[in-house]
């Protein structure tokens, strides 16, 4: 055992992940102190998670684990992960990431949370339940115990999974991706939720790919690349001069510091893709807007704005013509076929068919429109994405590839717009930039007019020329 | 709270996993020796089920004969085959004439909703009030012993499983992203249904198809052995059973063989679920 083993709530000792002869994960150390915070930034595919994966001790079969782990003193083989399941709970937790799919829909949110205090942490089930309310109020979630998690708000059922997680008392805690795919207001709350962890005395390992979050915890930071660790220390150190030349180009890619796209490329107003008048459309006795004009022209790229729930997907929808306006009227440029408006969806894991072949799925449209497949090798090439790719299926491609995939499968159509509907939310920074890059290219090239749904304000910032702000009609009556 | 769920941010080709299980394996080879001998049984044993030879009646199985002589000196193992082939081959029928009709209008239900789905489901839930068992003997009564009632009313009372489970889990697709990405490319309804919906179901498809079949043979053997389904003489196997019940002291294994022969096969039935059944 080593000096800092003693004094360390978590240490990784030359640890890698072997799938075969394959180093996934290659020769990685460092320790977090008793109330410390580590956060590991990287990109989708660095391993950041397999890391995590590995200190739980819940790698998949195929994988191999060499080096060691210790917890609170306590030094294991990093390959024995079974011998750290008895502390799960106890001595180290996982937050996992988007949280509202990891609770459990059928029990009400005290039942979940007192689970965890009766089974794991031995309270009699009375005794648990009073517990679980008293950890709820401590949130200010006392209203929302005998909830079930979909009636919850995506920082509620966060919440709510940090305490299910947390209530046996594991100083140590891994959080993977607690920001993916939320808004600013409620990134701050999850700010202020792992603050008010560590003001408790926790340890924090954080998986993120997200540069304002690193920069907020502070504590150490280190920057994962392609399975190694390429730069570690101070955060504030590393942010501000980082040594690495991709640790440069991550914070580079933070749309904080994106150039200004739009002063570059001002949108010519001339040739009408889409005419709005006065659409409104409400689900059920809940109206989502009315009355909204918008103009959208070639080459133009307009930001749909309003908070969550307020419309923005459907008000695209309602643009494409996917969905019916209750009212109003949406008149699209008549020389255009109804191919020629196209969408990019959230989670390119499910916007293509399951269970076949990407070859096969694509293939199926060069065929339907008579296209030709060197043009689509072309723009594949021209993202970057191997031919070899596409003999997988869309579930064994990261999310970062298949949206690139997804972007080329529309610009196959030549559309004249675009409605991308936060097109990069579940994406890493540099893959963000490249898909926004490839995406604002044809824009300008092709002078394709592109309605953007995103929650990133600096985005919004960068590429819009407009924005159609809903929501401002969401609490009035009809 | 679930399991713990990381973000599979490396992706690994799965090493090929075997195609079938052991359970599946021992499934497939029972289903085959079953299928082979109701479809060469009887053109192997050579012996008509329905010649009497009265003065061999109950005759001890031997060598040329091998499960011996039933109560009215026909040979059992030319009676078992030809009781299998029938059994098996009205099962199959009725199977997919349930399977094909209820998948297709489950699919258009989900396809065009609106009213067409509204009386469609409320058909379908009308048929599901009435017990299938029932409904075959309320169509039995009419043409007793007849074969096509039979089929009629089975196939009748297993349609509406397939239309509830295709419509349910239709819908849910149609409304899915890369449907709505696929109409978007300028897909139709055949693209779409071929690709997108088709994959998904056939698995459960073939869950529910394995329990229709099984059903249906058990259906058919019971109604045979209350004595409304097909009718002596037929080599049927529940006509069967109830034909050599009264023999069982003396010689068990006439009936034992049309038990065996339908357990074998439902258990087969049962063997071939895929390890990780989907329904």
């Amino acid at each position: 055992m080593n000096g800092h083993a003693t004094t360390a709530a978590l240490a990784v000792e030359k640890l890698a992940v072997l799938h075969g002869e394959q180093a996934l994960v290659r020769d990685i150390s460092f320790a977090i102190p008793a109330g410390g915070v580590l956060t590991l930034l990287g990109e989708s595919g660095s391993g950041k998670s397999l890391l995590a994966q590995a200190i739980m001790g819940n790698l998949p079969a195929p994988l191999r684990c060499e080096g060691r782990v210790v917890i609170g003193g306590d030094t294991t083989p990093a390959g024995d992960g079974r011998s750290r399941h008895a502390g799960w709970g106890r001595r180290l937790a996982l937050l996992p990431q988007e949280p509202w799919i990891a609770l459990d829909p059928t029990m009400t949110v005290r039942d979940q949370v007192a689970e965890t205090y009766a089974l794991v942490d031995g309270n009699p089930w009375r005794g648990a339940r009073a517990l679980a309310a008293r950890a709820l109020a401590s949130l200010g979630l006392q209203d929302a115990a005998r909830k079930y998690p979909f009636m919850l708000s995506g920082g509620m059922a966060q919440r709510v999974a940090f305490l299910a997680t947390h209530a046996a008392g594991a100083p140590l805690m891994i959080i993977d991706e607690p920001t993916k795919g939320l808004d600013a207001q409620r990134r701050g709350d999850v700010l202020e939720l792992l603050r008010a962890a560590q003001a408790e005395g926790m340890s924090l390992l954080c998986i993120t790919h997200d540069i304002w979050l690193a920069r907020q915890l502070g504590g150490q930071l280190a920057v994962m690349f392609e399975g190694a660790m390429i730069e570690q220390g101070d955060a504030a150190q590393v942010l501000a001069a980082p040594q690495q030349d991709y640790t440069r180009r991550l914070l580079a890619a933070d749309p904080g510091s994106w150039p200004a796209w739009r002063d570059a490329n001002p949108a010519p107003a001339s040739g009408t893709i889409v005419q709005v008048d006065g659409v409104s459309k409400s689900f059920g006795r809940q109206l989502l807007f009315s009355g909204v004009d918008a103009r959208i022209a070639a080459g133009e790229i307009v930001a749909v704005g309003g908070p969550s729930g307020s419309g923005k997907t459907t008000f695209g929808n309602i643009v494409l013509g996917l969905t019916r306006p209750d009212g109003g009227r949406v008149q699209r440029a008549s020389e255009l076929a109804p191919t020629a408006f196209q969408k990019i969806q959230q989670d390119p894991g499910a916007a293509f068919a399951p269970r076949i072949r990407l070859r096969q799925s694509l293939r199926d449209l060069v065929q339907l429109h008579g296209l030709d497949w060197t043009q689509l090798e072309a723009l594949l090439t021209r993202m970057r994405l191997a031919p070899a790719l596409l003999d997988r299926l869309p579930h064994q491609v990261s999310g970062g590839e298949l949206q690139r995939i997804a972007l080329a499968r529309v610009l196959l159509m030549q559309p004249a717009l675009i409605f991308a509907d936060e097109p990069t939310s579940r994406l890493d920074p540099v893959t963000q930039q490249d898909v926004f890059a490839l995406l604002l290219e044809h824009v300008r090239d092709k002078r394709c007019a592109l309605l953007l749904v995103t929650h990133d304000s600096e985005i919004v910032d960068s590429v819009a020329c407009r924005r159609i702000a809903l929501g401002q009609h969401a609490m009035a009556p009809r | 709270m679930s399991t713990q769920s990381l973000s599979p941010d490396i992706v690994i080709d799965a090493p090929p996993a075997r195609r079938f299980g052991r359970a599946q394996l021992a499934g497939m080879v029972l289903l085959g020796a079953i299928g082979l001998f109701a479809l060469f049984g009887p053109w192997l044993v050579g012996i008509d089920p329905a010649r009497q030879q009265l003065e061999r009646f109950l005759e001890h199985p031997s060598l040329a004969h091998p499960l011996g002589f039933d109560q009215l000196g026909r040979d059992m193992l030319a009676r078992l085959a030809h009781g299998a082939r029938l059994s098996l081959a009205l099962a199959a029928v009725s199977v997919l004439s349930a399977a094909i009709p209820g998948t297709l209008l489950g699919l258009l239900a989900a396809w065009r909703g609106g009213w067409l789905e509204r009386v469609l489901a409320a058909f379908a839930d009308a048929v599901l009030a009435l017990p299938g068992l029932l409904l075959v003997l309320l169509l039995t009564a009419f043409t007793p012993g007849g074969f096509w009632p039979l089929y009629v009313g089975i196939s009748l009372a297993l349609w509406v499983e397939y239309f509830r489970v295709v419509r349910a889990a239709s819908r849910i697709l149609l409304a899915s992203p890369h449907v709505e990405a696929a109409r978007l490319l300028g897909f139709g309804p055949t693209h779409i249904v071929r690709r997108h919906l088709l994959p998904e179901l056939l698995p459960r498809l073939f869950t529910l198809m394995r329990f229709g079949f099984a059903g249906a043979v058990l259906a058919m053997s019971a109604l045979g052995f209350v004595g409304v389904g097909l009718q002596p003489p037929t080599p049927e196997l529940g006509v069967m059973m109830i034909e050599l019940l009264p023999y069982y002291g003396e010689a068990p294994w006439l009936i034992g063989a049309p038990v065996l022969t339908l357990f074998l096969t439902l258990l087969g039935l049962l063997l071939l679920a895929p390890e990780r059944e989907v329904a």
